[in-house]
């Protein structure tokens, strides 16, 4: 055995080694000759924006505004010169200096895109591949290149919250499992499956192609199971001295909508919705705070510690104060306000700066790009904000027949501030969820200056906001990373390549925060802690690939065989401290002696996992009529069953392009279509590594016991921490798609359609164990199945002025199966009401869930005639008896809502006059429902937290039977069971982006280096139903045993960073 | 070179195939990659260490509330299911904090709110039951596949203690839902029926059996929180009472008794007490061992489950006013001038006052009153006056103006957590599952239905002589906490408790037992539980809301909110199981648990 384990770490290093020694080997040097040219319209007018590529070699340069380009190339080489809407010009360089190319316009049909380990024409591609306008999704000012993909791309869907730095979440065509659904990013070749982009500067990105169906995405097997979008970053520079572009971008951020919109600001208004609850519902109301009921007025003091209280008036407010006694944090005086706006005070206009330098260059051997990115967005939320800085650096060096080079990037961004960029499972603590709706009574500071509180009865039980967000102004998430991939390639014949690529992902998350005491609460807290965290990472990934291409006649073969290999590991550290003695930020650091070294906990874990691929393409084109692929791929996965580890992933895709049969030449309308069919299957096998088998562990707060009856000490403890399963295997997706490709009208207008199927089964998911079976996580097991169907459309239109697409998308998704067994699991997150959320078979994952709200009971007779419901009575909510049986109970409640739009749209608009151009962006969701759960505070009152600005009007009086909101009543802990009643539309239709510029003509740019000055406004208007903050609401952020279920709890409002309006302005200089 | 270019299809296949062949013989790669990370395996644990740990994992599930779960439904003392839903305590806090026992409170038990508590109660006996069977399990692989690891007296020990902590959790799931399912160590299946509650109390009537015969009379390791023989005999007693086989019980109980194991504290104040040398003294028959500053950053050890259950801001404590007690618990420490209770001798009028029963009111009362409930005006232990004028309240209107006293540290017993947040509400004080006044009020109960009168007035006179040593002091200092209950630095109450010179007849000896019982064991969670048994629940609990002894809760003087409560009926019997248990229950479409009559 030994032995065998020797051979195969001798094979492992040879062959290694020996790929190095081939990649530094020198082949027979071809001579080289430097060219020059310009390439214009069949009209004679300069075509900017060319690549020209030296064929078989990553050599390349892009032609200028003038059309003009220049690079070095053997003199024997074949130039390829390709620009998106352009036929692609193909000529041998036969020993010219000077090559002159024409373009002709072409149906995006022959665009070239980058897919699977290859780039391939569109006209040869059978699957649904989508090619993202980059430059369209490069204008907004968020972090990720991600936030702006669904307007700009059907089947995706995209959600991001306000928030500097969001995380984008991207889901393509649906939902296909029960967690996980990140799509897998493919980075010039090295693959990610994380959807925190943050470490790619948007800047950067060349091309983005979404590869949404099986027959496309296989080729990368394994993780392809929700979709792939393959990203390449901006190449290597043409021939020639160092070209640098600047571009730099500052704006002002804020909300689109704040609660100040929605809430009451006044506090006399605020007591009369205090004052109606208490009398609705018979209890004498409150006079600690306004003292008269039937004439409230501001108190003077709305707390007074007793030690500094003087006197009092009759209805127990302080009304003299002794001010010398004041003592933080033991003796708090706090005035009374007249109306604090709460959202006034924690949002508010925040600067966005994005700075970018890039430098291009080469000569005909070599070519680089370097670029230098600074980004820095403040929050709208005080205290809170992104900033990145990252450097590019993309190489590539020729020599003869071998190319090899490199594409890194380091990044480091820095978020400040205790904002989460998504609400988590209890976003009612953050500053975003209950906090914020402090009453309007409450001041912001007390009389000394420091932070105030409700700390008084009836003042509910929210942490000042602003506080919050002060005192965690120095919580920082650093991202230390580095990313890219080395590659070599050699050209072993003139149709066959070799190509390998080393890809990598290293880095490192660090986390500091703190927590402070907080004695102006009504639950006053007075430890203060501090806790860091880290974690470290390194992905690695190997492929090694082998193409073949050939054409015979009209038989085009192209052929690719390869294989890759990868592993992740990662460590993770967290420690935490209390009491600190000093907690100036100097001073906030674990050590016993900082502070009471018995809250210190120190705890570490880690995670390993490797992947092995084998695979194969197989495309074949008969005179670019039809066209036939075949991609098969093997992958092994060490998160499963030795078994069971190996999948395989076949795929075929056929394709007809109709207008090139002869009978159909000279169509007038149909001037390229290309019909297509495709079938695959693809896994997924995201799961958290090494569940096969079960895991034991236990805690010093958990299994621990002082069992001694010491009371101050515990003896260890152990339990069985999670279920194994041994027989743990691929989730597997298979996808049906049918579409086409068409140019209509000579090319005044594309239409892209597809309709696809895609059924997930073997669904990796850890369905509940009966209680009965103890705590331990259940077992990930493969039992379900899950189904989505949709369409996915774009229509383009391209004059030679202005230029419009419209896209739209619509999916549907069902449960089809749990696990044989169950026919629902709830959502994984039970809120003070319980769990709105269900997953049941026939439905789409994460449906809502509760009783219906059916009005309310307009007086006693109605409450005697309806079946019996617990707390019923006059102007509280009546929900439906659905069984029919005269009682109102769990077994009535239904599925009130669907949190999955049944449409999504985006529209892109262009224009230009002159040297003026005009864009703008519409994004528009449909049909998706809310959960708004925000309704638990501002409208049933819960914790005593601010309500609506109409809720003293609109509520239920017998003169108002149809009102919006019930019956205002303290007694009523009934009415916000969860119900329809909280449900709302969320659809919504926004205008994304707004640009307007001018690009400086080259007579002016030869005395100023500018060459573009633009006005962008993003997110100007929202066309919306929705009575919340904001309908674009971002993915909650909810991790299982399973992994990441955020898509088991979407569309639920519970208070999130609502989107931002920016106004920002750019310029672009080069140089 | 040359090789290279002159057979280009050669070389790259040759490539593929190296490469190929190196990462395949990378094979091991996946296997190495795949093992968890920061965990334990089944072999590490079939060791002395991984048995004796896996014992102790089962006891810690006597209180549930940890660093992995925390649900006030499931706290060691059972506050929410023993004295909320009964007439002890009122959820209290504000309104519309912790939802769920609003629903548990108003008797709306099939609600999702209620359930929630439920099913964590539910899921957390059974955590406890499954680590009792895996500690029987771990415990025969070990000594079958190593002789010798350990010694018999540990093995019959750990066996023994096992089997204690299966039956007790089994127990505990008894008393909730009655037809439980049972489950030993040989079971796979989790998907069973429920039995009946007779089956119920048979097993674990059968498991203490083995459990007696296999536990030593002293704890094992003395370690003081162990269960011993005389711990499982006493819980057969309080098994069999639940079962009403008051003959056998008086049997078994009275043997723990004659057994000199146990014995009452000296006085109350001691029952319940952060002071270290009163915790596990001679009145412990079992408890949660609570833990504070064990070197657990968080607190979790330190009685988590009642951390809701102090003063509100006002006080030292901070947070967060729950489990207040009732106006009616109030009064049935008001005693007559013979220092009996009036709810015995005055059966029309003891509960009449709805006044808050603030130091001001100087009606006698017996002095367990302030060990038990917080009152305006009365020392809080050593922390100084109580007052609700200084918010010791969060919402008087909803909760009324008293506080929950008994798992209340003292300041001076250092039994304080100085870790967590709000580790002013984190304490060492044990939780008292089973003691010895709880033994001797179950015999007391036990002797009125086998006829003897006599007996069962000489042990209520026991327990009200020991009530009547020591009565809430001044608190301003360790020595003054506990004074003679006539001491002249009382001037917040009078205190007064007389003994039973007779019981006339059963009736009359009954009403005695089972005043006593709740007087002696007021706000320990077993109210609920008691009213059950005794067959009394509903006409308790109905009189307590809408009238009894000249006072109701629902009027608008006390908690109005109670007038949203449903009647407490036949279905109240037992607590709904969870939906959701029955629903992961399911096996080919059908359920295994059945749902309770009436839910």
């Amino acid at each position: 055995m030994e032995k065998v384990k020797f051979v195969a770490r001798w094979m492992c290093a040879a062959g290694i080694s020996l790929l190095f020694t081939l990649s530094l080997s020198h082949p027979a040097l071809a001579q080289n000759v430097a060219i020059t040219g310009t390439v214009t319209t069949a009209a004679g007018a300069p075509l900017s924006g060319v690549t020209v590529r030296v064929q078989g070699s990553d050599a390349r340069a892009v032609t200028a505004e003038n059309g003009k380009y220049s690079l070095t190339a053997p003199s024997n080489a074949v130039l390829t010169f390709s620009r998106v809407g352009q036929r692609p010009v193909q000529t041998t360089v036969a020993g010219r200096s000077t090559i002159d190319v024409t373009m002709a316009q072409i149906s995006f049909l022959e665009d070239v895109v980058v897919t699977g380990y290859t780039e391939q024409r569109r006209s040869d591609i059978t699957g649904a591949v989508a090619n993202v306008n980059v430059e369209s999704a490069q204008k907004q000012t968020g972090a990720s290149i991600l936030q702006r993909l669904d307007a700009a791309t059907p089947g995706v869907t995209v959600a991001a919250s306000g928030s500097p730095g969001a995380r984008s979440t991207v889901r393509i065509r649906g939902i296909s499992s029960f967690q996980n659904n990140d799509p897998l990013y493919v980075i010039d070749g090295t693959p990610v499956q994380e959807s925190y982009l943050n470490f790619l500067n948007p800047d950067d990105i060349a091309s983005i192609q979404v590869l949404k169906d099986a027959s496309s995405a296989s080729i990368y097997g394994s993780r392809a199971s929700n979709g792939v979008i393959v990203i390449e970053t901006s190449k290597r520079g043409p021939a020639g001295p160092p070209r640098a572009t600047l571009r730099v971008r500052t704006g002002v951020a804020s909300p689109v909508r704040g609660y100040d919109d929605i809430l009451i600001t006044n506090a006399l208004d605020y007591f009369k919705v205090v004052k109606a609850f208490h009398e609705n519902a018979g209890l004498p109301v409150p006079t600690n705070i306004y003292g008269d009921p039937n004439n409230p007025s501001i108190p003077q003091y709305i707390f007074a510690a007793p030690s500094a209280t003087i006197a009092q008036d009759q209805w127990g407010r302080p009304v003299n104060v002794d001010l010398t006694k004041y003592s933080y944090p033991n003796t708090l005086i706090m005035p009374g306000s007249t109306g604090t706006n709460w959202w006034k005070e924690v949002f508010g206009p925040a600067f966005v700066g994005n700075y970018n330098l890039d430098v291009r260059g080469g000569s005909a051997e070599n070519s680089y790009g370097v670029s230098f990115n600074f980004f820095d967005q403040n929050g709208t939320a005080a205290y809170n904000e992104f900033k990145r800085g990252s450097v590019r650096v993309n190489t590539s060096f020729t020599r003869g027949k071998l190319t090899f080079g490199e594409n890194i990037s380091l990044a480091l961004d820095r978020h400040f501030g205790g904002l989460p960029d998504d609400p988590g499972g209890y976003a009612e603590d953050g500053i975003l969820g209950k906090n914020i709706l402090m009453q309007p009574v409450v001041p912001v500071r007390d009389v000394n200056g420091n932070f105030a509180g409700g700390k008084a009865t009836g003042l509910g039980n929210q942490f000042n906001p602003l506080k919050e967000a002060f005192e965690w102004r120095n919580n920082i998430s650093k991202n230390n990373q580095v990313f890219g991939n080395v590659f070599a390639g050699l050209d072993v014949a003139k149709y066959v390549t070799f190509r390998s690529s080393l890809g990598f992902n290293v880095g490192q998350n660090a986390f500091t925060g703190f927590t402070p005491i907080f004695p102006e609460n009504a639950e006053a807290t007075f430890t203060n802690s501090i806790n860091e965290q880290t974690n470290q990472f390194t992905d690695w990934g190997w492929s090694n690939t082998l193409r073949f291409v050939k054409a015979i006649n009209r038989h085009n073969f192209d052929l690719l065989l390869g294989e890759e290999a990868g592993a992740t590991e990662s460590r993770f550290i967290q420690a935490s401290i209390a009491n600190l003695l000093n907690d100036e930020i100097d001073s906030r650091y674990i050590q016993d002696a900082l502070g009471d070294a018995g809250s210190k906990n120190v705890f570490s874990t880690g995670g390993k996992s490797a992947l092995l691929s084998f695979f194969g393409k197989a495309d074949y084109n008969f005179a670019d009529r039809y066209v036939a692929s075949f991609t098969l791929r093997r992958d092994g996965s060490s998160r499963l069953s030795p078994a069971n580890r190996w999948g395989t992933f076949p795929a075929f895709g056929l394709g007809w392009r109709i207008t090139n049969e002869p009978f159909f030449a000279n169509n007038r309308i149909f001037t390229d279509v290309m019909l297509r069919y495709g079938w695959g299957k693809t896994g997924n096998q995201l799961i958290p590594p090494g569940r096969i088998v079960s895991q034991f562990g236990g805690g010093r707060g958990d299994t621990f016991y002082d069992v001694n009856g010491s009371n101050t000490s515990v003896q260890a403890g152990f339990r069985q921490a999670s279920l194994g399963n041994p027989d743990l295997k691929w989730e597997e997706n298979q996808s049906n798609n049918i579409g086409a490709d068409m140019v209509l009208f000579g090319g005044k207008l594309n239409f892209v359609v597809d309709v696809y199927r895609r059924a997930t089964s073997n669904l990796l998911f850890d369905p509940a164990t009966p209680g009965t079976a103890g705590i331990a996580a259940p077992p990930i097991v493969n039992i379900g199945k899950m189904k989505n169907t949709g369409i996915d459309f774009s229509i383009g239109h391209q004059a030679a002025s202005w230029n419009l697409s419209f896209n739209g998308s619509h999916y549907k998704n069902e449960i089809v199966s749990i696990n044989g067994v169950q026919d629902f699991f709830y959502g994984p997150i039970t809120t003070r009401y319980g769990n709105q959320v269900i997953n049941k078979v026939g439905n789409p994952i994460g449906s809502f869930y509760g009783y219906i709200a059916d009005g309310y009971f307009e007086n006693a007779a109605a409450v005697t005639a309806h079946a019996t419901q617990d707390g019923a009575a006059p102007g509280r909510i009546r929900f439906r008896d659905v069984n029919g049986d005269g009682k109102i109970a769990l077994d009535d409640r239904a599925i009130i809502g669907n949190p999955h739009p049944t449409f999504t749209a985006g529209l892109d608009f262009g224009m230009r006059r002159g040297n003026f151009d005009l864009s703008a962006t519409l994004f528009g969701s449909y049909g998706n429902d809310i959960f708004e759960n925000q309704k638990e505070f501002y409208v049933f009152r819960q914790f005593s937290a601010n309500v609506k600005k109409d809720l003293f009007e609109n509520s239920w009086t017998e003169s108002n039977l149809d009102a919006k909101y019930p019956k205002m009543d303290q007694n009523d802990l009934y009415s916000h069971a969860l119900s329809s009643y909280y449900i709302e539309d969320g659809s919504y239709t926004r205008l994304r982006n707004l640009q307007i510029g001018y690009n400086l003509p080259s007579t002016m740019q030869r005395r100023i280096p500018l060459s573009r000055v633009y006005l962008q406004g993003e997110n100007l208007f929202t066309m919306t139903g929705y009575d919340g903050l904001d309908p674009s609401l971002p993915a909650a952020n909810i991790t299982g045993p399973a992994g990441d279920i955020r898509d088991q709890y979407r569309g639920v409002d519970r208070g999130s960073y609502p989107s931002n309006r920016v106004f920002s302005v750019g310029i672009v200089a080069s140089f | 070179m040359k090789i290279v270019s002159k057979h280009p299809l050669l070389t790259g296949t040759a490539l593929l195939i190296i490469s190929s062949g190196a990462l395949y013989g990378c094979k091991d790669f996946l296997t190495e990659a795949s093992n968890p990370q920061g965990t334990l395996n089944e072999q590490t644990l079939a060791t002395r260490n991984g048995v004796e740990g896996t014992l102790i994992g089962a006891y810690r599930t006597l209180d549930c509330t940890s660093a992995t779960s925390s649900n006030w439904g499931c706290a060691a003392s059972n506050w929410v299911w023993g004295n909320v839903v009964a007439d002890d305590s009122y959820k209290g806090s504000d309104g519309t904090d912790q939802p769920p026992i609003n629903d548990l409170e108003g008797y709306h038990w099939g609600t999702a709110d209620a359930e929630s508590y439920l099913d964590n109660k539910w899921r957390i006996v059974y955590e406890g039951v499954v680590r009792s069977n895996s500690t029987i399990r771990l415990l025969k692989q070990v000594v079958a596949s190593k002789p010798g690891e350990l010694s018999a007296d540990d093995q019959k020990g750990i066996e023994g203690e096992a089997l204690f902590l299966r039956a007790y959790y089994h127990f505990e799931a008894y008393r909730l839902w009655g037809n439980i399912p049972y489950y030993i160590e040989t079971d796979t299946d989790f998907r069973k029926a429920n039995g009946t509650a007779a089956e119920a109390i048979t097993n674990i009537l059968k498991d203490l059996d083995a459990a007696i015969a296999l536990l030593p009379a002293s704890p094992r390791n003395a370690n003081k929180g162990r269960a011993t023989r005389w711990t499982a005999t006493a819980y057969k007693g309080r098994v069999q009472m639940y079962a009403g086989q008051y003959a056998a019980a008086l049997a078994t109980l009275n043997s723990v008794r004659n057994s000199g194991v146990y014995d009452l504290e000296t006085s109350y104040d001691k029952v319940w007490s952060g002071f270290p040398e009163a915790t596990n003294g001679k009145e412990t028959i079992f408890a949660y061992q609570a833990s504070a500053n064990d070197g657990e950053p968080n607190g979790n050890n330190a009685n988590y489950g009642e951390r809701l259950n102090f003063p509100y801001s006002g006080s030292h404590f901070g947070c967060c006013g729950f489990n207040q007690p009732t106006q009616n618990l109030v009064n049935n420490f008001r005693v007559d001038a013979n220092g009996l209770p009036r709810v015995v001798t005055d059966p029309n009028n003891w509960n009449a006052s709805n006044a808050n029963f603030s130091a001001a009111i100087k009606d006698p009362v017996d002095p367990r009153l302030d060990w038990t409930v917080g009152r305006d005006g009365v020392p809080y232990k050593d922390w100084g006056l109580y007052s609700t004028a200084d918010g010791w309240v969060r919402d008087i209107a909803n909760g009324g103006p008293y506080g929950p006293k008994k798992n209340a540290h003292e300041k001076a017993s250092g039994a304080e957590s100085s870790v967590g947040w709000q580790n002013t509400q984190l304490n060492s004080v044990n939780i008292h599952l089973f003691r010895y006044a709880d033994l001797l009020l179950l015999v007391a109960e036990a002797m009125v239905e086998t006829g003897d009168l006599n007996g069962a007035r000489l042990i209520v006179n026991q327990i009200r002589t020991r009530a009547g040593q020591r009565a809430q002091g001044p608190g301003t200092a360790a020595a003054n906490i506990a004074v003679p209950i006539n001491d002249p630095s009382i001037t917040w109450a009078v205190y007064r408790i007389g003994t039973y010179p007779s019981f006339p007849d059963a009736t009359f000896a009954r009403n005695a037992v089972r005043t006593e019982r709740r007087l002696e064991l007021a706000m320990e969670g077993q109210r609920l539980f008691d009213l059950r048994r005794w067959g009394i629940a509903a006409a308790t609990l109905n009189a307590y809301i809408n009238g009894v002894g000249g006072g109701a809760e629902k009027s608008p003087q006390r908690r109005l909110y109670k007038a949203g409560a449903e009647a407490f009926s036949a279905r109240h019997a037992w607590y709904p199981i969870p939906a959701i248990q029955i629903e992961l229950s399911r096996v080919e479409g059908e359920d295994r648990l059945t749902q309770n009559p009436g839910w």
